[in-house]
């Protein structure tokens, strides 16, 4: 068995978007047990799927360094601060 | 507007028993199938095929008018006929109680009523040809689901015995399904069908081989009708399950 992860999308401007996974012994039937697993109810009008051995996998550690550099959050705030400041000295 | 004759409505009857203990067979997998995806996919063709018997049922129930389908009217084709007066195959009314018999049984009813449902797409009857439509729509996805089962597990050695096996018993009962209703004559006579459903037996019977090439198949070429007017030893105990929740109250509105 190989499992797969399924992708749905409807019609119009809304992306794909993972719908969950399956098990399936080769690509032909994994393609119609998902579409009768999760295609039953209309969910979606385009089907992508994916073997997972297939996926590109970033890792935790791989991703997670980023999360302490706020400096490229750039929201203004510390700029808005900053000319405020200057504002005020004048 | 066509009007339906005594023939016709047999002709329809049988192929409507066909689809709905067809049906009703194929759920009675769900929870025990041998994977939990085979599970659902295995219960939507089954609801393929009972929406298939529901569409052939309300055609007889209002004389093929097309009108909006009267579900009180269906139930009664469906359930409340006595064993004689049903004309299903005995192919849809053994019970399959391993996995390879009802995956053989699943490609062999299927393949079979795709080549049904392609006789009746040019029908003098309106809703048969709606009908017809919808049914081709979903019949390549069932012989495929069944090919593509039947792909795998033909080259696993144990697997490929056990659908031997099946093929070997159900084989005489398939054939059952081309057998004709005496009907079918007048069905042809109005137009309501293009040929008798017999004339596709050497087709099916091609595909047959061509699926299973391994197993010397000799034998089908000459079927023996069992026939139906004439219920298999299995049908009662089916029809009891069937009815089981249903024999609580009748008049239920779901």
């Amino acid at each position: 068995m190989h499992t797969y992860e399924i992708f749905l999308k409807k019609d119009g401007q809304e992306e794909y978007r993972h719908a969950g996974s399956i098990d399936a012994p080769d690509d032909e039937l994994a393609l119609l047990l998902a579409r009768e697993n999760y295609l039953r109810r209309a969910e979606g009008d385009l089907l992508w799927m994916v073997d997972r051995t297939h996926l590109l996998v970033g890792d935790r550690d791989f991703v997670a360094p980023n999360s302490d550099k706020p400096h490229r959050d750039n929201d203004g705030l510390l700029v808005a601060a900053h000319r405020k400041s200057q504002r005020e000295a004048q | 507007m066509t009007s339906m004759t005594p023939g016709t409505a047999e002709f329809l009857l049988a192929f409507a028993d066909d689809e709905h203990l067809m049906g009703q067979q194929h759920t009675e997998w769900i929870g025990i199938a041998p994977f939990l995806e085979e599970d659902m996919a295995f219960a939507s063709i089954a609801q393929d095929e009972l929406s298939h018997a529901a569409l052939l049922y309300a055609i007889v129930a209002d004389n093929g008018q097309g009108g909006p389908p009267d579900d009180r009217a269906i139930d009664t084709l469906a359930f409340d006929r006595s064993a004689a007066d049903y004309r299903s195959a005995q192919i849809v009314e053994v019970a399959c109680t391993g996995w390879a018999h009802a995956l053989v049984r699943h490609w062999l009813y299927d393949t079979a009523e795709e080549l049904r449902w392609s006789l009746v797409d040019g029908s003098s009857l309106e809703p048969l040809r709606d009908a017809a439509a919808h049914a081709a729509r979903e019949e390549r996805f069932h012989v495929r689901h069944a090919d593509g089962l039947i792909d795998v597990l033909a080259h696993t050695p144990d697997s490929a015995d056990r659908l031997a096996d099946a093929v070997n018993a159900l084989l005489p009962l398939a054939t059952g399904l081309f057998e004709p209703v005496a009907g079918e004559a007048e069905a042809i006579e109005a137009g309501v069908t293009s040929a008798p459903f017999d004339t596709m037996l050497p087709e099916w019977t091609d595909r047959v081989r061509a699926r299973f090439p391994e197993i010397d198949i000799g034998a089908i070429a000459a079927p023996a009708y069992a026939g139906r007017a004439q219920r298999h030893g299995d049908f009662a105990a089916l029809m009891a399950r069937m009815n089981e929740v249903r024999g609580i109250d009748p008049t239920a509105v779901w």
